[in-house]
């Protein structure tokens, strides 16, 4: 049953990821640098001799790798005379072409990409600008065929929703563990401000500004984290000494949480932190061009499904959750299992905020407003049940996938905010919905 | 177990179809000139969703395609429209910027990719990004045009004023900072008939905390002479507060932005006058820079529209109004 239910909402995740592949299939047009080089070979093949090649791309970092792939690969494979190579705004494309024509200069081939071949260089305008140069007039603009490919499956757009649910799902993991103990957390949205304004002001107050110790800046970020590990910490104490509804505890967290960020960042503007370094954890990417903030996601779930399946903490959550009197007459220490519980979920909530400043490189009192909510909907969408006591790591990192997908897929496809949000709403109705089926058909539901 | 998941599945899906159905393109497959992403400040605002439709119609009318997208005030979903935009190979991509924060890397993100980035009304002040374009209004001279407003109403007998900012706003800080200029020079050397700030409270640009900010300025000076609300939506959030505290006739507003509802309180002498701001040029003028830009011609690079001050005698001759 339980299995049945795991690869149940990976298959809707497969099924999402299969429909928005279909529904956002378009032609792509190429601009890696392994197009740039079969460029050339063509350009090599269809112009002999000594072809008058001018390179036009636009301005930014990825253009400019595509030009020099074409320009090596000119050299080497081809005869071709390279007049130059435009990495520009297209009134700088303008410009040269008119004095190549100036100067009379013959101009055989435009090697470039579908991109910049609108506009300046696009039919209508290249006519009108060579009718004044007949040196330019028998230029040809080539450019690498286009492929039909879904936008969804870019490797660059796979990359995009990982990285934007990194925040979400590393939090999750604490969620999940607080929702199997049947409690919630509804301050960690605010935790993520507050962690971020810590780290910030800390990074401020203590370091040297842009050129800041990696120790320093790891010791900021570590201050964060407890800071908001020891917020969680007092939600559980609440939780289990004056048994408070979690509900209410982390609903007055939250909002102590929010107005310290605020009184911390002096206001709702960002409190910036100048080091550089500090930003490779959120900005930063390593092998194979992954994000490291999924990184430390992945490995965050990993260690979370050990310590959930393979340690004795883990089974205390899960028997906590299923009948908390039939876990404490069996010698389950729940208070301390709780307490623990709660703790984790801050400190993580604190890392998610560490990430996020880290990305943006500040921290800002106004972060994290409402993602307490699409925590909550990414563990229930992932399986975990609301009743306590079930639920799987690993689902709620699918639920976080099939949350994020759908927002990437939405937008892709131009679906507006509005039905967005109805969507998201019918989503997690869904979820709840089988849940509720779940629990009638087995007969254990519990609350 | 499996079957009923799978029935609810398909639930999911249909309404996911409906949701995308209503607004792919059109499917000519005319010659295209690619496409413009514009990521709304927020599209509840009528000011925005002119300035949405003014885009999409110029933009159509040239061969291109466009998204638009609404960011309801949250910069992360602008920096997830952006990334959308690169993905999809946009040419141009148009923003009001919501956050400086979390929009820059999205910005260096569409710098990196080559594609220009034009702002509109609001302008960005993120370092290390750059933007191509900016259209925007003129805010310094419209506040100037609201502070004369305030001086011929308040005239010689001078008095005091509520002001309801919005400081998050840029465009809003220098709209008071204009404001504030012609109110110093009228003060300047004056003991008699000095128009006082009696307070600057956060309106939020929005009708419900200007209705709580008035309330409570109302509350502490209840001999309170006039407002300045920074946007339309808040002013009427005043005006309510009015009625509420029966001080409709000693307390007159001058709002900012002449969108649909603002120039209808100004023909019902529920405002004083507005300086406005003219979205549909804004939205056009983007629109047209950006293929001044592809085509490689000049252009401004910043064009900042004046206002106009919009009295009754101009809403009496409005066709639009009621």
């Amino acid at each position: 049953m339980k299995l049945a239910s795991r690869f149940g909402t990976l298959f809707v995740l497969l099924l999402l990821c299969l429909f928005f592949s279909l529904a956002t299939l378009n032609d792509q047009h190429p601009t890696d640098e392994g197009a740039a080089r079969v460029l050339a070979r063509r350009i090599a093949r269809e112009c002999p001799g000594t072809p008058n090649v001018l390179i036009v791309v636009r301005p930014g970092e990825d253009d400019l790798r595509y030009a020099t792939a074409l320009e090596e690969e000119l050299e080497r494979s081809s005869g071709a005379n390279i007049l130059g190579k435009i990495t520009g705004i297209p009134s700088a494309v303008r410009k040269r072409l008119e004095e190549l024509g100036a100067a009379g200069t013959k101009l055989d081939v435009i090697a470039t990409h579908h991109f910049s071949a609108q506009g300046v260089l696009a039919g209508d305008q290249f006519k009108v600008l060579t009718a004044s140069q007949p040196s330019l007039g028998s230029a040809k603009v080539i450019i690498p065929p286009s492929v039909r490919w879904p936008v969804f499956l870019k490797m660059s757009n796979l990359m995009d929703i990982l990285n934007m649910i990194s925040v979400i799902a590393i939090i999750a993991i604490g969620m999940t563990m607080v929702i199997i103990t049947t409690g919630i957390d509804l301050s960690v949205g605010s935790l993520i401000a507050f962690s971020g304004v810590i780290v910030a002001g800390a990074a401020r107050e203590l370091g040297s500004g842009p050129e800041s110790g990696i120790f320093l800046l790891l010791g900021c970020a570590l201050l964060g984290i407890v800071g908001c590990g020891l917020l969680g910490s007092f939600s559980g104490v609440m939780v289990t000494a004056f048994g408070i509804h979690p509900f209410i505890v982390t609903l007055s967290i939250m909002s102590i949480a929010r107005g310290l960020s605020y009184i911390i960042a002096d206001g709702p503007s960002d409190v910036v932190i100048e080091a550089e370094s500090y930003r490779f954890l959120g900005a930063g990417r390593s092998l194979l061009g992954i994000p490291n903030s999924v990184i430390l996601m992945i490995l965050l779930y990993l260690s979370a499904h050990l310590l959930m399946t393979r340690t004795v903490l883990g089974r205390h959550i899960y028997a906590v959750g299923g009948n908390r009197e039939a876990a404490h007459l069996s010698g389950v220490p729940v208070k301390r299992v709780l307490i623990i519980v709660y703790t984790i979920c801050g400190a993580l909530a604190g890392l998610g905020g560490v990430v996020n400043s880290s990305l943006y490189g500040a921290g800002s009192a106004k972060s994290g407003v409402g993602y307490e909510l699409q925590i909550i909907a990414a563990v229930v969408v992932g399986g975990t049940s609301l009743a306590g006591g079930s639920g799987k790591i690993m689902g709620t990192l699918v639920g976080a996938l099939i949350l994020g997908v759908i927002a990437n897929g939405m937008n892709l496809t131009g679906v507006t905010t509005y039905p967005q949000m109805v969507v998201f709403g019918l989503l997690i109705l869904v979820a709840v919905l089988i849940d509720q089926l779940k629990n009638r058909k087995t007969g254990t539901a519990s609350s | 177990m499996k079957l009923i998941r799978q029935h609810l599945l398909l639930i999911l899906v249909a309404a996911l179809c409906c949701g995308c159905g209503g607004s792919s393109d059109d499917g000519g497959e005319t010659k295209k000139k690619g496409l413009i992403g514009y990521s709304a400040m927020s599209l509840t605002n009528p000011f925005f969703k002119i300035i949405a439709d003014s885009i999409t119609e110029e933009a159509r009318l040239n061969g291109f395609d466009v998204a638009v997208n609404d960011a309801n005030s949250d910069g992360k979903l602008q920096a997830e429209h952006i990334d959308s935009y690169i993905v999809q190979g946009a040419q141009a991509i148009i923003l009001n910027p919501c956050d400086r924060l979390s929009v820059g890397p999205a910005i260096q993100k569409a710098n990196k990719a080559g594609i220009p980035v034009f702002t509109c009304d609001l302008q960005c002040v993120a370092e290390g990004v750059k933007i191509t374009g900016h259209i925007g209004t003129d805010n310094f001279q419209g506040g100037q045009l609201a502070g004369k407003a305030m001086i011929e109403l308040l005239g010689e007998t001078g008095g005091k004023v509520l002001i309801l900012h919005f400081k998050q706003a840029n465009s809003c800080v220098l709209r008071v900072d204009g404001f504030m200029k012609e109110i110093n020079a009228h003060n300047k050397g004056r003991t008699e008939g000095r128009i006082e700030i009696a307070a600057e409270l956060d309106g939020a640009g929005a009708k419900d905390q200007g209705f709580q900010s008035t309330s409570a300025a109302l509350q502490a000076h209840p001999d309170l002479a006039a407002i300045f609300a920074i946007n339309d939506p808040s002013a009427l959030g005043a005006y309510t507060a009015l009625e509420q505290a029966k001080k409709v006739g000693q307390v007159k507003i001058i709002g900012f932005d002449g969108e649909l509802a603002g120039k209808q309180a100004i023909k019902d002498g529920k405002f004083f006058a507005d300086p406005i701001q003219f979205p549909v040029k804004m939205g056009k003028t983007s629109v047209q820079n950006i293929i001044k830009y592809l085509n490689g011609e000049e252009f401004e690079e910043k064009v900042l529209i004046p206002t106009y001050l919009y009295r009754k005698a101009d809403a009496d001759k409005d066709p639009e109004l009621k």
